[in-house]
């Protein structure tokens, strides 16, 4: 059951361009249905998981192909399962304006079921080889609208993600050399009798390693390809750039750091300061880039840039709070976000604007769209009530509990960025509702809200912020119990 | 137990009604019966805003939990001696400025989202007067900058705008000061709520002692930018004056104050041993007194009404700070007697100038020559505030001062005891020079003045009552402010 959650939106995917479908409509029901039902399973695994490892394949040594449902895996596939019905509900309206729509629902089909093999892979094995499929899934999706614009971007996205995964290729080999095992455990797999007096080297693999996995979750100096790729689609850009692929980067970190070096070993190190100070610096850097940038989809992926830094900063903290915080923001920011760039899709949908200086005056004609980005603006500044309050509290909390002096500097930069990202998110706003007085209104006249398709997902999305940001405590006494190593 | 809720969230809900049920802007036909509607609409909500509000006040015993954010997290509201203080100075001038605003509101466009934000603030005031706990303030706090936002952009002339902007941002700069104090606070408190007083664990103040002083001086430095002190003091003249009139008076008269509020709040969990005699002490003196004399200095040499009551806002605002940063009874109390005096007469001030404007449209001070014969009664609240603010007696501004300069003199600091209340002096004497020379020129334009093109100017009602009832309330201060001194003092603040 683990394998066809992950086989059969290769086969719905692979379906698609063949099944001669007479009308959009059929295909669209075909497509819904089959990504719903998959969900659906994925919910009703996670739900019923059992602890064994199913073995798919097994190479040579410890080297095997194999999946568990285990904590962090739940919250991964968890996560994904629930986003991904509705982006594919808001792709159908999004696409009737784009051309090649077979290709596309194609990749984006399959990558759900990459993503998914990711998150239930039971070894550094499985996720690499899912993380490196995730990266050919998704080229060309980037490519998609086929511009000079999106080739370059496309070939850039694959060459970092390419050379990343070189660089954790090592990390891989070192825990197979150096490790009992290569299964995720949690607190680690390095073997003690075999690291003595190999301490450094393991220490400069792990960063070497953490930078590899960094360029998908767009560490700072490995992000520029990130603001580029937003030339794909919409759906795309949300969804993958925001959530899947970025995540899987992420989520990866978070495995390394926590399920196969072991944080008992990394703590306290050389190697923790560094990756620290390179979070803290891309945290504010991605921000600072958004406030600079004009495009809006590119200033979102500024902001993703620097969001996926808070989780990572929630990771390096390297104690059980600190992953719980990491935690929380990868599930928190991955609905922020995705709703923040639905809306920012659904302008440009609408009223083909692409810059900030354009939305003047929007906000009347399209007041359910600008409605809820202003939400998501809110909770992604952090305002209380909100969920982005949540996961900045629980993260904050994890700094100052952890001692660290550094860990404290990173408090201040994550209040920096939130000013920051007050900045670069409500300028919109106020531009979109207070246009000014010599505002002509009839240069808007055109614009009006999306329709159902496009809406759904919206309000879906909202409601959670504002459900995560009164009610956390289930969620996050989940997330405690997976970053305690108990799930 | 609901009163309290249905204070904060009546009007939070009735402001978004407002918003999303006049969201097109009023114009063309059924004009004039739409606006009646809503001002109708408004008045009510207003009034019946203020009930909930008293209601609450006189009913409200112990606590309202009303959810947790996280496990530790409650959102809770408790009514204290602070908060009642506070939320009537809120409630009288929010009533009075409210009404003022349905005269004076027909000359601007987008009526209803200026009444829409305007409950709204007056629902997050108070929640702000009634957060039982840091937290909750924390939230109103941030709440409270946004929907105030709103009002300072009204007039969307591009200066409004920028203004709104810098307002936002050096808000939301200093929350976030304030939210890594929180953080922190959190951690090494026993508690965040405010009934407790001190909280501070006595373990952590001997571990980390030197970096909580740290941690309080960037909640000071982070609250006080609300409450325009100095160096972030400069959105303040900014976004004040560009609001509608009304909207003005509530910013310099009240919304500061939330400034000034939680600076209490903290002190109060940080409690005054922790803090007193101490680097942040000191440095918070300096900073109050430079606000103190730099806001005098630069109103004096403003030639623009509004802007210059704006500046006169920072200044007063530090006298408040000032006796907080003495930190015993007798400046506390000064400083609370300050906060009703200067909420009242601003309140005051900035209406009559809006009443200025909405009659004659003058905005510079030079040209309010004789502006006394046109506008008398108007011109008469114009004054007694002045010398309210100056501090003569027996108004409310010469009491609140007195307590200042006998606190600070008592308290035995190095240098500050005595430069206290000269610089509270020099400021007065720069108050009195900002703001009597436009009553003068007012009442006595001089011999070459031309009697024959002299017009009554005076307003309606809607806008005289809610200036008169205010400079009656500002001068009442002074009469009774040995008793709210009692009160204050009673209640061991």
């Amino acid at each position: 059951m683990i394998v066809s959650v992950i086989l059969i939106p290769f086969i719905t995917g692979i379906l698609i361009p063949i099944i001669p479908f007479e009308k959009r409509r059929q295909k669209e029901i075909f497509l819904e249905t089959a990504v719903v039902l998959n969900s659906i399973l994925v919910w009703y695994l996670l739900l019923h998981h059992s602890d064994s490892t199913f073995l798919l394949a097994h190479f040579t040594g410890n080297l095997s192909i194999s999946f568990r449902v285990d904590g962090m895996g739940m919250v991964f596939a968890g996560l994904v399962s629930a986003l991904w019905p509705f982006a594919t509900l808001y792709a159908f309206e999004y696409m009737t304006k784009e051309k090649n729509e077979n290709v596309f629902f194609l990749f984006y089909t399959l990558t759900y079921g990459v993503t998914l093999g990711i998150a239930l892979a039971a070894n550094l094995l499985t996720m690499y080889f899912f993380y490196e499929l995730l990266t050919l899934v998704t080229v060309p999706l980037v490519m998609h609208t086929l511009t000079r614009e999106a080739v370059l971007a496309s070939r850039k996205y694959l060459y970092y993600s390419l050379g990343g995964a070189a660089f954790a290729f090592l990390g891989l080999i070192m825990v197979i050399v150096y490790g009992t095992t290569t299964d995720f455990i949690f607190g680690g797999v390095l073997d003690p009798a075999k690291i003595t007096g190999k301490t450094d080297v393991l220490l400069l693999i792990y960063v070497m390693a953490f930078f590899g996995f960094g360029v998908k979750a767009a560490v700072c100096p490995f992000n520029s390809w990130l603001p580029q790729a937003g030339v794909a689609p919409t759906p795309v850009t949300a969804l993958l750039h925001a959530v899947a692929v970025v995540k899987a980067g992420a989520f990866a970190i978070l495995r390394l750091t926590y399920y196969s070096f072991g944080t008992d070993f990394l703590r306290g190190t050389w190697a923790q300061d560094v990756v620290m100070a390179v979070v803290m610096f891309t945290i504010v850097y991605g921000c600072s880039r958004a406030v600079k940038e004009t495009h809006i989809k590119r200033r979102l992926a500024y902001s993703t840039i620097s969001n996926l830094s808070y989780i990572l900063f929630g990771a390096v903290i390297m104690t059980p709070l600190g992953l719980a915080g990491a935690l929380t923001h990868l599930v928190f920011h991955a609905v922020m976000k995705i709703c923040s760039f639905f809306c920012a899709g659904a302008v440009m949908h609408q009223t083909d604007r692409h810059y900030v200086h354009e939305l003047n005056g929007l906000g009347y004609k399209m007041p359910c769209t600008f409605g809820i980005f202003t939400v998501s603006a809110l909770a992604l500044m952090g305002v209380p009530g909100l969920a982005g309050f949540i996961s900045k509290w629980n993260l904050a909390q994890a700094a100052v509990e952890s001692g660290n002096p550094l860990a404290w500097g990173g408090v201040g930069c994550l209040l920096i960025s939130a000013l920051l990202t007050a900045i670069y998110m409500l300028t919109i706003v106020v531009r979109a509702f207070f246009p000014g007085k010599d505002f002509d209104y009839a240069t808007v006249n055109d614009a009006k809200d999306p329709n159902w398709k496009m809406l759904l997902p919206l309000f879906a999305f909202t409601l959670c912020i504002i459900g995560f940001g009164l009610r956390s405590q289930p969620i996050v006494d989940f997330l405690l119990t997976v970053a305690n190593g108990i799930e | 137990m609901y009163m309290i809720l249905l204070s904060v969230f009546f009007p939070i809900l009735a402001g978004v009604f407002l918003l999303i049920r006049f969201r097109t802007p009023l114009s063309g036909e059924g004009n004039a019966s739409k606006r009646k509607t809503l001002v109708t609409l408004t008045g009510c909500f207003l009034v019946v805003t203020a009930l909930f509000t008293g209601a609450a006040i006189l009913t409200q015993k112990e606590g309202v939990t009303l959810f947790y954010l996280t496990k530790t997290l409650p959102v809770y509201f408790e009514i204290d001696r602070m908060g009642t203080l506070f939320s009537l100075l809120a409630l009288v001038v929010l009533l009075c400025a409210g009404f003022f605003s349905f005269e004076y509101m027909k000359h601007e466009e987008r009526e209803s989202r200026y009444y829409g934000f305007y409950l709204l603030a007056f629902g997050v005031l108070n929640g702000l007067c009634f957060a039982g706990n840091l937290i909750t303030f924390y939230l109103f706090f941030e709440l409270l900058t946004l929907s105030s936002m709103p009002l300072v952009l009204h007039t969307g002339s591009k200066e409004a705008v920028m203004a709104g902007l810098k307002y936002l941002f050096y808000s939301l700069c200093g929350a976030y000061a304030a939210l890594f104090g929180i953080y922190f606070l959190y951690r090494n408190c026993e508690t965040l709520s405010f009934s407790a007083g001190s909280a501070l664990k006595a373990s952590a103040v001997a571990e980390q002692g030197g970096f909580l002083l740290a941690v309080a001086f960037i909640m000071i430095l982070g609250f006080g930018v609300k409450a325009g002190m100095f160096p972030m003091h400069a959105w303040l003249p900014a976004a004040h004056p560009v609001a509608p009139a009304p909207a003005s008076a509530v910013l310099s008269a009240l919304i500061v104050k939330a400034g000034v509020l939680a600076l209490i709040r903290v002190t109060g969990l940080f409690g005054r041993d922790f803090l007193q005699e101490t680097w942040v002490q000191t440095a918070w003196l300096g900073l109050t007194l430079t606000t103190v004399f730099m806001g005098s200095l630069l109103a004096y040499r403003e030639p623009v009404l509004k802007k210059r009551l704006a500046y006169s806002t920072v200044s007063q605002l530090s006298y408040i700070l000032f006796g907080l940063a003495v930190m015993n009874e007798e400046a506390f109390t000064g400083s609370l007697l300050h906060v009703l005096a200067h909420g009242f007469i601003k309140a005051v001030l900035f209406l009559c100038a809006g009443a200025i404007i909405y009659k004659t449209g003058k905005t510079r001070v030079e040209e309010l020559r004789g502006i006394g014969k046109e506008m008398p009664l108007t011109m008469w609240c114009f004054t007694i505030a002045s010398l309210g603010l100056i501090g003569i007696p027996p108004t409310g501004g010469f009491f609140s001062k007195w307590h200042l300069a006998v606190g600070s003199l008592k308290s035995g600091l190095p240098v500050f005891d005595v430069l206290g209340p000269v610089i509270l002096l020099v400021s007065a004497l720069l108050t009195a020079g900002y703001l009597l020379p436009i009553t003068v020129q007012g009442f006595f334009p001089g011999a070459d003045y031309d009697y024959n093109t002299l017009q009554k100017k005076e307003p309606c009602g809607l806008i005289t009552v809610p200036i008169l009832i205010l400079t009656v309330l500002s001068v009442l201060v002074g009469l009774f402010s040995d008793n709210i001194a009692l009160a204050i003092t009673a209640a061991g603040l």
